[in-house]
């Protein structure tokens, strides 16, 4: 009876409670969704460490990490084979070989971790294959697989593989993608002239347009040159397994893009078996084995199951790599939660004004309760449970229209390539696709009783301090 | 049989710098059945005396007791659950709750007082036909006149089954034809369930309906009379 004599005074002053209620939707679905928008960085950031860098486990031999030395070799890679075959949750693993190197061309050169694998069993490890930038080629097809080197597309405009050079079809692109035939008229001059940046084609283009066309167009015009000569070669250079200098010139059969800038302008894949030629490692020998889990949860266990059965071998995880992400991903959830919280705590002060108002109104309908027998403890709850609807039906409405919005979104995706190059050297997506886990809402639900339950307090304190015979007094 | 002693009352206010001796020495008792009305001038007592008889306030000194609880013992939130047993109240106005229909005010101290849902509802529409209000079930306060508000009020004071009703000025904001209506319905319900009533009033023609007056001035009682208008 108290409660639903309770909601029924929440619809008493229907624009007032509205208000408020409005005011705590709008709050939780701001709160959520900028925390779905943050996490899906995150969740991306761990997806893509995972799947496209470093897979979940790897094991080397102890010294690799420190020296790299090409000697450091896995000394008994039978074992880590059965090791890994049956540790359980283990799915998929593979060698490889990594060397350090110089990677350059007539344009340029740089340091370089060249790593030799096993072009099938990556294939189905990674989803690296799917960042190939389309027009670049291929990830490792067959015909020309033997000297073909995979790489990132930073490394490719260091080495002055990619250039921008605004091609007749790069006007023609230009003027399908809608942009008007006053700015392209301008760019006609530079039309052919190659730019090794997107440095220097910015500076030319900034001197022939406004920079409100600047503004507006760059991003198009520095797609639209953008440009790839098919077939680029590169030589890399290395030492071999004794000491010697050798390299040798390697075709570019495809150009990667992630949202990792360091991995890009480092990371260079060959196959595993001209690299050992090229070496004179042998068959059988590698640096690094990699495993996959059956899913995430499992990398704990995992790891310290292999490590015990590899006692001479040094055993990682990707969280013990990438330290930074672990420790996010840990902390992330209590910042969410005193996000919340702070917001929350600035809706109660919403809530307390309106139930202070709505209990100084009813003085005398309070009196006359007390008068007629609803003790103290009934009219406290009946105004904490005013308040608690407010806050629930609210953060109700906001967690509901919150999870439609990241649904859609997260589908969709958020596009911030205008604001993304902080972003993406960092290794974070500038596409966002929203999306948070259920615990949040349970963790938000018992948030918004709660933020009810106190905000409730000093009112219903108000409410029991009237006298009844004051309050009908005057009438 | 009494259904309230009072002993020697006394209520003095002293929170200004003079005293006020609202009620000064008053003994009085009322008998199971009473139909009693407390008259007197403006400032003489009479909402000072069935607030104390209802358990809403204490007195200074003396003793009051109803069935068998004398109410300078009780704590206040005890005396709130004495109110919600023993005392059925109609107030000048401010009776009702607003959000609730007339029903629904009518089985509300029943229902604090947990009655079976059945037993409820056939209490309250025996009193809503008692009242002359069967076809106002679900209106709310609202959509009642003035009138009709009071007549739910006695219907609601009377529902679970008080020792008495104590109704302070209950015709005050009434015309003339419904305050007699609502006088009717009280002598009815006095009579059909011996309800003991209790009111005070300025009006003298309420007051000629009463089949017992009170008459206080200055918080004492100057006369209390029963006149023998069987109706
Ligand atoms: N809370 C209070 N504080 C101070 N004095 C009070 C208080 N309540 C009542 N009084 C005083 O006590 C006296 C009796 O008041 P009471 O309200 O009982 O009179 P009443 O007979 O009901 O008058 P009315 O016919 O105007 O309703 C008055 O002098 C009044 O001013
Ligand atoms: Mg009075």
């Amino acid at each position: 009876m108290i409660t639903s004599l309770a909601w029924k005074n929440v619809w008493r002053n229907k624009t007032r409670s509205f208000t408020v209620i409005a005011a705590v939707t709008v709050g939780v679905f701001a709160g959520v969704f900028a925390m779905a928008a943050i996490n899906s960085s995150i969740v991306q950031r761990i997806d893509a460490a995972v799947n496209e860098e470093l897979s979940h486990i790897q094991v080397n031999n102890r010294e690799f990490r420190s020296s790299s030395d090409i000697q450091n070799i896995i000394a008994d890679p039978g074992e880590v084979v059965s090791v890994l075959e049956k540790t359980p949750g283990v799915t998929n693993f593979t060698g490889r070989i990594i060397v350090r190197g110089i990677a350059s061309t007539a344009g340029g050169s740089a340091g370089v971790e060249i790593t030799g694998i096993n072009v099938d069993r990556e294939k189905q490890m990674f989803t690296l294959s799917e960042r190939l930038i389309p027009g670049t080629g291929s990830y490792f097809d067959s015909d020309t697989r033997l000297n073909s080197a995979f790489i990132g597309e930073k490394l490719a405009k260091e080495l002055y593989i990619i250039r921008y050079i605004l091609t007749p079809e790069a006007f023609r692109s230009l003027e399908e993608a809608g942009i008007p035939a006053a700015v392209t008229e301008k760019l006609r001059s530079i039309e052919g002239e190659r730019f090794p940046t997107e440095k220097k084609l910015s500076e030319a283009c900034a001197g022939l347009l406004t920079s409100g066309e600047m503004k507006k167009y760059s991003l198009n015009i520095r797609e639209a040159a953008w440009s790839y000569r098919e077939g680029s070669k590169i030589i890399l250079s290395f030492l071999d397994v004794s000491g010697n200098q050798t390299g040798a010139a390697f075709r570019i059969c495809g150009i990667y893009r992630t949202n990792n800038d360091f991995f890009e302008a480092t990371s260079l894949f060959v196959p595993e078996d001209e690299l050992r030629r090229l070496t004179g490692l042998e068959e059988g020998q590698y640096h690094r084995f990699i495993a996959r889990l059956e899913n995430d949860d499992l990398t704990g266990k995992a790891t310290s199951e292999i490590r015990e059965a590899l006692p001479g071998l040094e055993v990682l995880n990707w969280k013990e790599i990438q330290t930074d992400l672990a420790m996010i991903t840990d902390y992330v959830n209590q910042i969410y939660g005193i996000f919340m919280v702070l917001i929350l705590a600035a809706l109660s002060f919403g809530i307390v004004n309106t139930m202070l108002m709505s209990v100084l109104e009813r003085t005398r309908e309070l009196g006359m309760l007390s008068a007629i027998g609803m003790n103290r403890r009934r009219i406290f709850s009946m105004i904490m449970l005013e308040s608690i609807f407010l806050s629930v039906v609210g953060g109700f409405a906001g967690m509901a229209v919150s999870g439609i919005v990241i649904g859609i979104t997260g589908h969709t995706g958020i596009n911030l390539v205008k604001y993304s190059e902080g972003l993406e050297a960092f290794g974070y997506s500038a596409h966002l696709y929203p999306t948070i886990g259920g615990d949040f809402f349970i963790m938000l639900t018992v948030l918004i009783v709660l933020t009810g339950i106190i905000s409730a307090i000093y009112p219903a304190r108000k409410a029991l301090q009237m006298n009844p015979v004051e309050a009908l007094r005057g009438e | 049989m009494k259904v309230v002693e009072i002993n020697d009352v006394y209520k003095t206010y002293r929170d200004t710098e003079v005293e006020v001796r609202a009620i000064n020495g008053v003994t009085l008792s009322f008998e199971k059945g009473d139909f009693a009305v407390i008259v007197g001038p403006s400032g003489s007592g009479k909402t000072t005396l069935l607030n104390l008889i209802g358990g809403l306030d204490q007195p200074t000194g003396g003793e009051i007791i109803v069935a068998g609880h004398h109410l300078s013992e009780l704590r206040p939130s005890e005396l709130i659950d004495f109110r919600m047993e023993h005392v059925g109240f109609v107030f000048q106005s401010y009776n009702l709750i607003p959000v609730l229909t007339a029903a629904e005010n009518v089985g509300f101290i029943m229902n604090l007082q947990k009655w079976p849902k059945e037993k409820r509802k056939a209490r309250t529409d025996e009193l809503l036909e008692s009242v002359g209000l069967a076809d106002r079930h679900n209106s709310r306060p609202s959509q009642l006149s003035g009138g009709q508000q009071q007549r739910v009020a006695v219907a609601r004071a009377l529902a679970p089954r008080p020792e008495f009703i104590l109704a302070d000025e209950p015709t005050a904001n009434l015309d003339s034809k419904s305050a007699e209506t609502l006088l009717d319905i009280m002598e009815k319900l006095n009579q059909e369930e011996n309800m003991t009533f209790i009111f005070s009033t300025h009006d003298a023609r309420v007051m000629k309906r009463a089949r017992r007056v009170i008459t206080l001035e200055d918080g004492r009682i100057i006369s209390d009379e029963r006149t023998n208008h069987n109706s």
